[in-house]
């Protein structure tokens, strides 16, 4: 169990539009799902009403790309108000976004940018998550992102500064291994240091996911299978830690049952913890 | 080494992202060299995935008109409508709001003669937008305006569902969309002819309905909170024509009672008696 007592829920799916039919007609047999936390602000109309049918079903885990949680302007309190209250709503067990910044001076890039690594990122960061968490009364998972530059001005690693991020800003970790294997990739690092790094107590959440390989560099593209070396990715951190796994397809979305299959091919790597 | 600040770099690489060709000059001073890619390839990255993110989330919304104008001139005009509008929002559910208003103003070289149609289009297909993300209402129970007396009918306004959409077009904007759906190809675009289509939902579908102009003047000033009394005051003396007088008399009824069973409002109110 991690340091937050936040539960194993098993191998979830994201949620995604094209599967909403199939999912109220035959109510399938998913441990959990996870929902886009964006795709449900700033509607009241039917993607709302799927979203309450599957709250009142399954377990459910907000996942956002819009807290900029690494952005200079300031925290933008409208959308937390709106998370904190799509997480009543659906009685999420957590929330998740991404260790990035989206957008500065009131323009969102909709993408999730690479930070500098840098002592002052780092403190900004920490008071930011800080602010999150008091605002939530919940402790804030982060996801390592998958990145295709570093900054010049970079002093630390990605995992020294999630590490110590976690650390001082007491919040959980959302590890993604496909993400770890698309940046050790485009950066040159080794996937194993990274993982070494990891506080394990902290990771309350693993994403598994396909990708696109440019040759020059891979692009975190959530389409099609997951690759073996992810999986085995996945094995080493079940290894180390209990946390609930989901599959993310994104593109190019297969029907349900196909993306179902593909996350449950997650068992043959969760290991004894499972 | 000490480099750019968190703020600076972060308007720079946004600027750089998002903005001109230009904006992106000098990337070395940001951005280390990859294994296999230099600043100028890693920077691109960023660059090409905002525009084709963004792009796509304007054909989501808006497919007939991509269909209508062919992948590369609608990216043309999608690009020049997200630098007029960059996104401001935490989600894209709102993005393309602007885009029929854009379809009138942007330059010529982008629509040509081909922007008044397109404006509608794009206010059509906008219009399932709205309706899909808009609250519903439980449809109105008839028996409300059965119950009361004939003369008091008159003092009734509706509050109209707010997953109601009533659009004027100068073409005939509805028959060609539900043409271009039911065809792989999009028929040819219609010359000016007006026609008037009302959007709504009713539980989890979104509607069409193609209305008559006789249903337009009735329709309209009663979604705009009118009461019946002064709907039908008005259109009277502009009845010209048998066939007109013979429509609004023998539909009228069943005109309330569809609109009444589809959720078009949210409650009725009298306003006085």
């Amino acid at each position: 169990m991690n340091r937050f007592s936040l539960p194993d829920l098993g191998i979830g799916l994201g949620l995604r539009t094209p599967h909403y039919a199939h999912i109220v007609a035959h109510q399938p047999a998913v441990d959990w799902f996870e929902i886009l936390s964006e795709n449900y602000m700033h509607t009241e109309g039917r993607p709302l009403h799927y979203l309450d049918w599957v709250a009142e079903r399954y377990p459910v885990a907000l996942h956002g790309v819009s807290l900029s949680i690494g952005s200079t302007d300031p925290l933008d309190r409208v959308y937390l108000e709106e998370l904190r209250a799509l997480r009543d709503r659906t009685r999420a067990r957590w929330v998740s976004d991404h260790l990035c910044w989206t957008g500065v001076a009131g323009k969102n890039s909709h993408d999730l940018l690479p930070l500098p690594y840098t002592e002052e990122s780092l403190r900004h960061v920490i008071a930011r998550v800080k602010q999150v968490q008091d605002f939530l009364e919940a402790p804030l998972a982060l996801e390592n992102p998958s990145s295709y530059l570093e900054h010049t001005s970079s002093s630390l690693t990605e995992w020294a500064f999630l590490g110590e991020l976690a650390r001082e800003a007491d919040c959980a970790i959302l590890l993604d291994v496909n993400n770890i294997y698309v940046s050790a990739y485009n950066h040159g690092f080794s996937a194993a240091t990274y993982l070494a790094a990891i506080p394990w107590d902290r990771v309350v959440q693993i994403h598994v996911s396909g990708h696109t390989n440019h040759g020059t560099h891979i692009v975190d593209t959530h389409i099609g299978p997951v690759i073996d070396p992810v999986w085995e990715l996945l094995r080493e951190a079940r290894s180390r830690c209990d946390a609930s796994v989901l599959l993310e397809w994104d593109a190019e979305i297969p029907d349900f049952e196909t993306t179902h299959a593909e996350a449950l091919k997650a068992r043959a790597f969760l290991g004894g913890r499972s | 080494m000490t480099g750019p600040g968190l703020r600076d770099a972060q308007l720079w690489m946004l600027s750089a992202i998002t903005g001109a060709e230009a904006d992106a000059a000098d990337p070395e001073r940001f951005i280390k060299p990859g294994p296999r890619m230099d600043p100028a390839a890693c920077l691109d990255v960023y660059r090409s995935a905002y525009r084709a993110r963004l792009v796509e989330c304007l054909v989501d919304d808006y497919p007939v008109l991509a269909r209508t104008l062919g992948a590369e001139r609608f990216e043309a005009l999608a690009v020049a409508y997200l630098d007029r509008f960059p996104s401001s929002s935490p989600n894209l559910n709102g993005f393309g709001a602007r885009l029929p208003g854009y379809c009138r103003e942007a330059p010529p070289a982008l629509l040509g003669p081909l922007a008044p149609f397109a404006s509608e289009l794009a206010a059509l297909e906008w219009s399932l937008v709205e309706v899909l993300h808009a609250r519903a209402s439980e449809p109105l129970d008839v028996s409300v305006l059965e119950a009361a007396s004939p003369l008091h009918w008159a003092t009734a306004r509706f509050v109209a569902s707010h997953a109601v959409r009533l659009l004027r077009f100068e073409h005939p904007v509805d028959a060609y969309y539900q043409a271009s759906l039911e065809r792989d190809r999009c028929p040819d675009v219609p010359g000016p002819a007006p026609s008037a289509t009302l959007v709504y939902r009713t539980d989890l579908r979104v509607w069409r309905m193609t209305l008559t102009p006789m249903m337009t003047r009735v329709l309209e000033p009663l979604l705009a909170g009118e009461t019946i009394g002064d709907v039908l005051e008005a259109i009277e003396p502009s009845i010209t024509t048998e066939a007109e007088a013979a429509e609004l008399g023998g539909q009228l009824t069943v005109w309330f009672r569809d609109w009444a069973a589809a959720g078009l409002f949210a409650r009725v109110e009298w306003t006085s008696g």
